[in-house]
């Protein structure tokens, strides 16, 4: 099974296809190396060849036919019997006949001359030498014969041949070499397909094995990384941050229940009790329809609880970047202003607003309004009477920073991270109204504009800071 | 304010882009008539846009069509058009398809902008009712003036939707809720005493000379403006 799985793994074909091609290459260069050696042997031949015809040439110009024969017989020294076995063949004959040379008899051919050797053994007993004539060969076999045939004089036939095993020998040199690649090129591609695939689906295995304890709910698993930044080690990354992102909107989803259930007791309770008193001490329709007006407003109060919790889930998962407008924030935070003043002067509290105009920003109105909403109200709400609000905004060259700061007792620098937990409330505020869930709703709100939110002291007092990129 | 800019002058769009956005615009750009129309038919009310800006020659769709077949579908958002051609049979014709208003190029922008503002402000065809009034309090939506017994009474911005909404809702229970969704456009709880603090100064302005006091308050349920029956 598992030799089976690493034959059909993308590695080992990608292996044996690189294989295939590599001997194609070699097969090429192969080819091309043999034509251009077979050539140049076989115009070394044929030089040799016209220098030993030139040189036999010369002996019959100077000194006639006998001298010509003197020649030949030198050259061919004992290998002139037909017995010997030598690479070189000359026929030399006139009008007589023949008149030296090792082979037997030859049809007066010119030119460029192929040939078969063959011998005949003569009744004799005696071998005789012969060479057929025979076309260019489409390949070399021992005893084949490259030669050239000429006429000296009138009537004076020379020829001198050579045996083309040099040229025979290359060739099988040639294929020998080959075969050696080949097989070495086979033996490399499959150890390396079969090293390549093993250690590929090693990881594979890995990412499976994590993939399946995941689901076998070991939700914190990761696929181990080896560092080295390559393919595998990418995809394994974008696994795990895949996981990560997962793990964080489970466990928000987690953390979202349980606090509903935590925190909706106490208003759920209230309902109830008013809707005991209305049951119980209610006589006339008016009555009625105040109890009833009263819990609608507490349901709606655990509905708003609802929302926020909502709220903070949707925008911690970016779903709300649809609603992004082009907006005034200037025009929020006058609004805002409008809206806070009276409540803050009702609580003995000043609230000043100090807007520049025309503070362009992309954002989802709604939340930004319950963004600045909430820290107003954080502003006004856990503060004592004479405090002063002051919300402002600035347009820097690279920001818009819009802040709510107030004169009250501020919060200590340890706890500033921790307001912006969900549910999460200050000792000191446990006595006022609020779930805790402003300040985390804040944050969530600012994160989705890509604005940065800084607590701060204000010497005294608290100074929220919501700086938006300028576009 | 959301604005559908239909275009195929992609110079001009992108400047008129740049100028919109300066004033704290919102514009979503269409290239050509069909998928500008496709952009001002989408039913979804996050996708409503307050007014069109519409150039007569497009590409696939010319503007004329673009409005007949918006007003055929029953949308009614204001076309404001934008041309070259400046005939009185041209105007005509697109006021007839359907068209809010014309713009003739070039032009400068301070008038588009103008002009869609004006759009914008247009009052949609079931608010004919622009004095509203209840006993002896009377509200005028078009002049933003408020007179109880023939006495102007001055009323900060958010104190005259306050009171407007109550007025439309004379005699029945309005939730401290729905003022806030209506009156402020918050659809969240505020902690603090927002719709209180209003109505405390809704009500000294109100009643500085008079000794009946309109606004009935209905302890944690919220308020009636009492008509005299």
């Amino acid at each position: 099974m598992r030799r089976l799985r690493i034959v059909h793994s993308e590695s080992f074909r990608l292996a044996a296809l690189f294989a295939v091609l590599f001997l194609g290459l070699a097969g090429v260069l192969m080819g091309l190396t043999y034509w251009i050696v077979e050539g140049t042997q076989r115009a070394e031949l044929l030089r040799v060849i016209d220098a030993d015809i030139g040189t036999i040439d010369n002996g019959f110009r100077q000194e006639g036919i006998d001298e010509a024969v003197e020649v030949v017989r030198q050259r061919l020294g004992p290998a002139e019997t037909a017995d010997a076995v030598t690479g070189e063949y000359i026929y030399l004959a006139d009008a007589t006949g023949k008149r030296a040379g090792n082979l037997d008899s030859f049809a007066a051919e010119v030119g460029v001359v192929w040939m078969r050797r063959s011998r005949h053994e003569h009744s004799d007993g005696n071998a005789a030498r012969t060479l057929g004539l025979a076309k260019e060969p489409d390949e070399y076999e021992r005893g084949t014969v490259l030669g050239r045939g000429v006429f000296i004089a009138k009537d004076v036939y020379l020829f001198v041949g050579r045996d083309t095993a040099t040229i025979v020998a290359t060739r099988t040199r040639l294929i020998d070499a080959f075969g050696w690649v080949t097989g070495v090129t086979i033996l490399l591609a499959a150890i390396g397909g079969i090293v390549f695939s093993v250690q590929f689906l090693r990881r594979i295995d890995a990412i499976t094995r994590t993939c399946n304890a995941i689901v076998a709910g070991r939700f914190n698993d990761r696929i181990a990384l080896r560092g080295n930044d390559d393919e595998m080690d990418r995809l394994a990354n974008a696994i795990n941050m895949m996981l990560d992102r997962i793990g964080a909107l489970m466990e928000n989803l987690q953390q979202v229940s349980s606090d509903i259930a935590h925190d909706l007791r106490t208003p759920l309770t209230h309902l109830r009790q008013r809707l005991e008193e209305a049951r119980d001490k209610s006589s006339t329709v008016e009555d009625y329809s105040v109890s009833v007006a009263r819990a609608i407003e507490d349901t709606d109060e655990l509905l708003s609880i609802f929302r926020a919790l909502l709220r903070i889930s949707q925008i911690d998962t970016g779903t709300r970047l649809a609603a992004f407008r082009t907006l005034s924030l200037s025009d929020v935070l006058n609004e805002l202003g409008a809206m806070y003043v009276p409540v803050a002067e009702d609580a003995g509290k000043t609230l000043r607003v100090r807007v520049e105009n025309g503070a362009c920003i992309d954002g989802d109105k709604e939340l930004l309004t319950q963004l600045f909403s909430n820290l107003i109200e954080n502003a006004l709400g856990h503060t004592p009477p004479g405090t002063q609000v002051v919300v402002s905004l600035k347009l820097d060259p690279a920001a818009v920073v819009a802040s709510v700061a107030d004169s009250g007792p501020g919060i200590p620098e340890n706890e500033r991270a921790k307001v912006l937990r969900r549910f999460y409330r200050l000792s000191v505020s446990r006595s006022s109204r609020g779930y805790g869930l402003g300040l985390a709703l804040v944050s969530s709100i600012a994160n989705l504009h890509d604005a940065s939110l800084v607590l701060s002291d204000n010497a005294p007092g608290l100074r929220a800071t919501v700086s938006f990129p300028k576009r | 304010m959301h604005l559908l800019l239909i275009e195929d002058d992609i110079e001009l769009a992108e400047a008129l882009l740049a100028g919109f956005r300066e004033h704290c615009y919102s514009v979503v750009h269409a290239a050509d008539g069909a998928s500008g129309l496709q952009l001002a038919s989408d039913p979804r009310p996050e996708a409503e846009f307050q007014v069109v800006i519409l150039d007569r020659m497009l590409p696939q769709l010319d503007g004329l069509s673009v409005v007949r077949r918006l007003r055929a579908a029953r949308i009614s958002t204001p076309v404001i058009f934008l041309t070259t051609m400046s005939g009185i049979d041209d105007r005509v014709n697109g006021l007839e398809a359907g068209g809010d208003d014309y713009l003739v190029k070039p032009f400068a922008f301070a008038e588009l902008l103008a002009r869609v503002r004006v759009l914008a402000r247009r009052p949609l065809p079931d608010q004919v009712v622009t004095v509203l009034r209840v006993g002896d309090v009377e509200l005028d939506l078009l002049q933003r003036t408020v007179t109880r017994a023939g006495r102007p009474i001055e009323l900060l911005p958010q104190e005259f939707r306050l009171l407007e909404y109550l007025m439309r809702n004379a005699n029945r229970v309005v939730t401290r809720t729905m003022l806030l969704d209506k009156v402020w456009d918050i659809h969240f709880d505020p902690q603090t005493s927002v719709v209180e603090s209003h109505i405390s100064r809704l009500r000294a302005k109100l009643n500085a000379e008079s000794p009946m006091d309109p606004i009935q308050t209905l302890r944690g349920a919220g308020y009636k403006f009492l008509a005299p029956s």
